[in-house]
Formats: structure tokens, C-alpha cells, sequence
């Protein structure tokens, strides 16, 4: 079940807390409280399609958010955090998105058990609070919205610093159990075993990060699953065995990042295997410089994706009796029914820093894809073009 | 008179360089009983980024407005406030990292610095530092 917060509260509790004092406070030396927020307003110029749930009326619900956070030292190496969130948006679950005990032994080793963000890409863990990149939002091309999601487990973590870099090695193992929506079903979804290792590395104004992440994930889609058993019972195993509702899910990472006080060049790839249908492999990248002029920064953006699923089997032979024909097509249509979301992005915006913890976003954005894919649109007219332009003003809070 | 004329720009541009890298210099100030300590920049800078190092030292800055912040963050940190606020909030709502401790001023901050071990601050260059306190980064 999907829990969101209306509209109207999150503008009130902008409001409130706007006119209340500082909240990043430490209220003694023990509790901070903190939080983030983010109004994204967005519209697509074309009537005939929907963006990321944005269309072509001007709506505010779909990206903002009100995240709040506390921390509590409970021992001078041991902590506990909790954040919730409240999502304005339909697909967003809002409720406890963080809970976990912090141990640190040492400077440099640190240990997180409980709910947490899974590390996958370089902004997955922070990929709702806005205010920590340039962006008014990151690219659907790098970032499917349908993957990002917490688990519960292990972190360790291990810093390794000297005059020349700092390195970061992070190490998790857990699980996952939640709805997810995919290929526009929402279905439910475990992933056990899931486990990962990230390695970051800064180097004066580079920062570079590789990671690589694997589970076995299965999701219940009963539809699919009889007809798998019946395909698999009348014996073309092939066809049964393509049509898995569980399997391996690898995802492959590397970002770099060039920063001064004038500009940035930052870029990402990855790439998604998943052994079951329903999930296809996706090939993911994104490029964005920026000019800083203070207390603005522009910049230019360019992403990219490619989806591809495994091929249906063929095995089913055609043409010998109608039933085996029927059966045929009925196994071919799942295949064409799956919705391509190949498409790139190219993105132009500004960040405007209104003061420290408040900054505003404005960009465009061309969205295009092929014309037999979907591209991340939703739409009825076959005629789409897959072609629109989205437009966003973002104001983001931190505090 | 054109030998005198360029001497007299010579005369300005050199007084205004040493005005300009006076003005500019920072001082980095540790509360510690090991005296030999002295950084290089990119030590400092993970230092005030919150990365982990050996000297047992915490950071303490001072207010996103203030001049010498400004000044560290442009010839120290190699970054501007705007996206230095950026990293803290990542890195506080991903729980990796805490900002440093903030003090209100300078003197604020020499005060802090006396009164707790370990602590390091960064300072303008000319200010008098007393004498129970290092200094373990320069840019002058």
C-alpha cells in the first residue's frame, strides 16, 4: 500500500517550519535534528503524453518531499539515526525511510545495521534531497525511479587517508521486501543476498567512484507464473524457463567528477543485468558540465540509456494445430507487451544559491526516444512522436 | 620620465601584490601537544571536509558569511560555499559525515581553540596566535 502526504500539508509544514527556529539545532549535546524539503514544479509541452507522472498542466506533486532526521549519540561510538520522509507523489512510499544503529570503532572504520539507502549509483542515497546536487532532478536516463530503494543490513565502511588521497572502501549485505512497479505493473518484490562494495577515491579535484552490486531477487507475478508452469508442464522448457519470475540482478557503476571553484564535469555510466523477465539489461550514462558564478551555476547536461530484454524462446512450434498456435501467441504477446524505455535527455538549467540551505533550480529538458519505444512516456496515441520538452522549477531546503 | 613612470608601476603593482597575499593568507591553528605536526593542503582540505586522520584533531569553521571562511574555502578548500553546503547535506542525510562544529568569529574561534584539545581552526594570517597553539598549515 502506498502512502502519500497531500500537497497542502507539505506547503504547511514549509511554512511552519520556516517560521520556526532553526531546527538543525543541537538540542543538547547529544540529539540533532535536521530535515530537507523540495517543491519541484513541472510541465511537459505536449498534450498528448506524461513525463516522470509531469503533463501538460503545471503540477507540483509529483517530485516534492519533506524529509525529516534524527540523530542521537547514544555512546561516544555509537549513534542512532531515523528519517522519514513524505512524498507528495503517487509512486512514493512515504513512512520511515532510514533506521540504523551507527558503530565507530575508529576514525576511520564505521558499521551501520538497520534501514538503509541502497548505494547503488553515485546519488542513489541522496537521490531525494535535492539541495545536494546541481540538478532540479537527475536524469531517469542513469536513474530509473523504480530502482531506488532501501534494505535492511550490514554497512561497513573503512576510510584510507594520506597527504596525496582519500579513499573510501564500503561494504554492505542485506535484503529487500517491498512493492515495486515495473514494466507499469507493481508487483511485489525480495531481493536476499543482496550485497555490494564501493570503492570512492579523491584525488584533488577528482573524485572517482566504482561499485558493484548483485542479489536474487524474485517478484510474484501470478499471471505469469501459471503460464510458465503450464508451458513447463506441457514441456517446452525453454519457453517456461524465459518467462523466470527470479534470478541474479547486477548492477555495474563508475562515475567521475572534476571540480574548482569555476566549474564542474561530471559523469556517470552503469549498467543493470537481470536474469528474469519483466527487467531488461539496461546500459545507462549521463555527462553534465557547469559554470560557477556565484550565487549562480549554470549547466549543460546529456544522458542516455539503452534497454534491451532476453529474447522469447522458440521452441512453441507454429502451424501444426490451432491450439499450439494460440499457445504460441499468447507466450509471443507478453514479449511485445513489455514497454522499451530506450531515450536521452538533453538538459539546460540554472542553480541559484539563495542563501546557505536554500537554493532554486530552473531547466529544460528535450526527452526523446525512438518511435516504437516507450521512453519512460506514458501515452495512448500510438502517433506520439516520443519527443517533448519538460520544464522544472525546483526549490530546494536543507535544515 | 618613462624609466620613473614605469618604476612607479612597478612600485604599485609590487605593493598591491603584497597587500593582495597578505590579505589572502590563512592560518591553520591546532590545539595539540605534538608540535612537529604541519600539513600539506590537500591534508587540511580532507581535514575540513570531515575526512579521517591520524592526529586525533576536529575541525571547527566558521559562518557561511564570514571572510576568512570565504578565503579558506577559495584558496584552501578549492570550492565554493555553494557546493561545500551541497557535500555537508549529503553527507549528513546519507550519515557518512558531520559538518564541522561552527564558531561566530575569529576571536570566538581562538577562544574554542584554547579551551579544547584537539581542535583546529583555520585563522587570518596577521592575527597573533597564542603561544599554547600551533600552526600546522600556512599558505603565506
Amino acid at each position: 500500500m502506498m502512502y502519500r502526504i497531500p500537497y497542502l500539508l507539505l506547503v504547511s509544514s514549509l511554512v511552519w517550519l520556516s517560521f520556526a527556529p532553526s531546527l538543525y539545532a543541537e538540542t543538547n549535546d547529544k540529539l540533532q535534528l535536521s530535515g530537507f524539503a523540495r517543491v519541484v514544479m513541472g510541465y511537459i509541452d505536449d498534450k498528448d503524453a506524461q513525463y516522470l507522472g509531469y503533463d501538460n498542466s503545471v503540477s507540483v506533486d509529483q517530485e516534492s518531499l519533506i524529509g525529516l532526521q534524527a540523530d542521537y549519540q547514544i555512546l561516544d561510538s555509537l549513534a542512532v539515526t531515523g528519517q522519514l520522509i513524505g512524498h507528495t507523489a503517487d509512486q512514493r512510499d512515504s513512512g520511515i525511510e532510514w533506521l540504523y544503529l551507527t558503530y565507530t570503532p575508529t576514525n576511520s572504520l564505521r558499521f551501520k545495521l538497520g534501514k538503509q539507502r541502497t548505494p547503488f549509483l553515485n546519488y542513489s542515497d541522496v537521490i531525494d534531497v535535492g539541495y545536494a546536487y546541481p540538478w532540479a532532478t537527475l536524469p531517469q536516463q542513469t536513474y530509473p525511479r523504480h530502482f531506488f530503494s532501501t534494505f535492511d543490513g550490514l554497512m561497513a565502511n573503512y576510510e584510507i587517508s594520506n597527504s596525496l588521497f582519500v579513499m573510501d572502501i564500503e561494504g554492505y549485505w542485506g535484503y529487500f521486501e517491498d512493492d515495486v512497479m515495473i514494466a507499469e505493473r507493481q508487483m511485489k518484490a525480495e531481493t536476499d543476498d543482496l550485497h555490494g562494495l564501493i570503492n570512492t577515491i579523491h584525488i584533488n579535484n577528482w573524485t572517482f567512484r566504482g561499485s558493484y552490486h548483485q542479489g536474487k531477487t524474485s517478484v510474484e507475478i501470478d499471471d505469469i507464473t501459471q503460464f510458465s508452469n503450464l508451458l513447463s508442464q506441457i514441456g517446452f522448457s525453454e519457453s517456461a524457463k524465459s518467462l523466470a519470475t527470479d534470478g541474479l540482478t547486477e548492477v555495474f557503476q563508475f562515475s567521475a567528477s572534476y571540480e574548482t571553484l569555476d566549474y564542474f564535469v561530471r559523469a556517470e555510466l552503469n549498467h543493470i543485468h537481470a536474469d528474469f523477465v519483466f527487467v531488461p539489461d539496461t546500459d545507462g550514462y549521463f555527462i553534465s558540465t557547469g559554470y560557477n558564478y556565484f550565487p549562480f551555476t549554470s549547466y549543460i547536461s546529456y544522458s542516455k540509456n539503452e534497454t534491451e530484454y532476453e529474447q522469447p524462446a522458440n521452441d512453441i512450434p507454429l502451424g501444426l494445430s490451432p491450439q499450439l498456435d494460440s499457445l504460441a501467441y499468447g507466450y509471443l504477446a507478453i514479449f511485445d507487451q513489455l514497454p522499451v524505455d530506450s531515450s536521452e535527455a538533453f538538459t539546460l538549467g540554472t542553480r541559484w544559491d539563495l542563501q546557505a540551505g536554500l537554493a532554486l533550480k530552473g531547466e529544460v529538458s528535450l526527452i526523446r526516444g525512438k518511435a516504437n519505444d516507450r521512453a519512460f512516456f506514458t501515452f495512448d496515441d500510438a502517433d506520439f512522436d516520443r519527443k517533448a520538452l519538460l520544464y522544472l522549477l525546483a526549490l530546494e531546503w536543507v535544515f | 620620465m618613462i624609466k620613473a613612470s614605469l618604476l612607479l608601476i612597478g612600485t604599485i603593482f609590487s605593493l598591491t601584490g603584497n597587500i593582495c597575499c597578505a590579505n589572502d593568507a590563512i592560518t591553520v591553528v591546532a590545539n595539540t601537544q605534538d608540535r612537529s605536526i604541519y600539513l600539506n593542503r590537500q591534508e587540511v582540505r580532507n581535514l575540513f571536509m570531515g575526512g579521517a586522520q591520524h592526529y586525533g584533531l576536529h575541525a571547527i569553521v566558521l559562518p557561511p558569511n564570514n571572510q576568512t571562511r570565504v578565503l579558506f574555502n577559495t584558496k584552501v578548500i578549492g570550492l565554493t560555499e555553494a557546493r561545500i553546503q551541497s557535500y555537508w547535506a549529503q553527507m549528513r542525510f546519507t550519515g557518512r559525515k558531520r559538518a564541522p562544529h561552527e564558531e561566530i568569529s575569529e576571536s570566538s574561534v581562538l577562544e574554542y581553540l584554547k579551551n579544547n584539545k584537539g581542535a583546529v581552526g583555520y585563522l587570518p594570517a596577521g592575527i597573533t596566535i597564542p603561544e599554547q597553539l600551533t600552526v600546522i598549515y600556512s599558505n603565506i
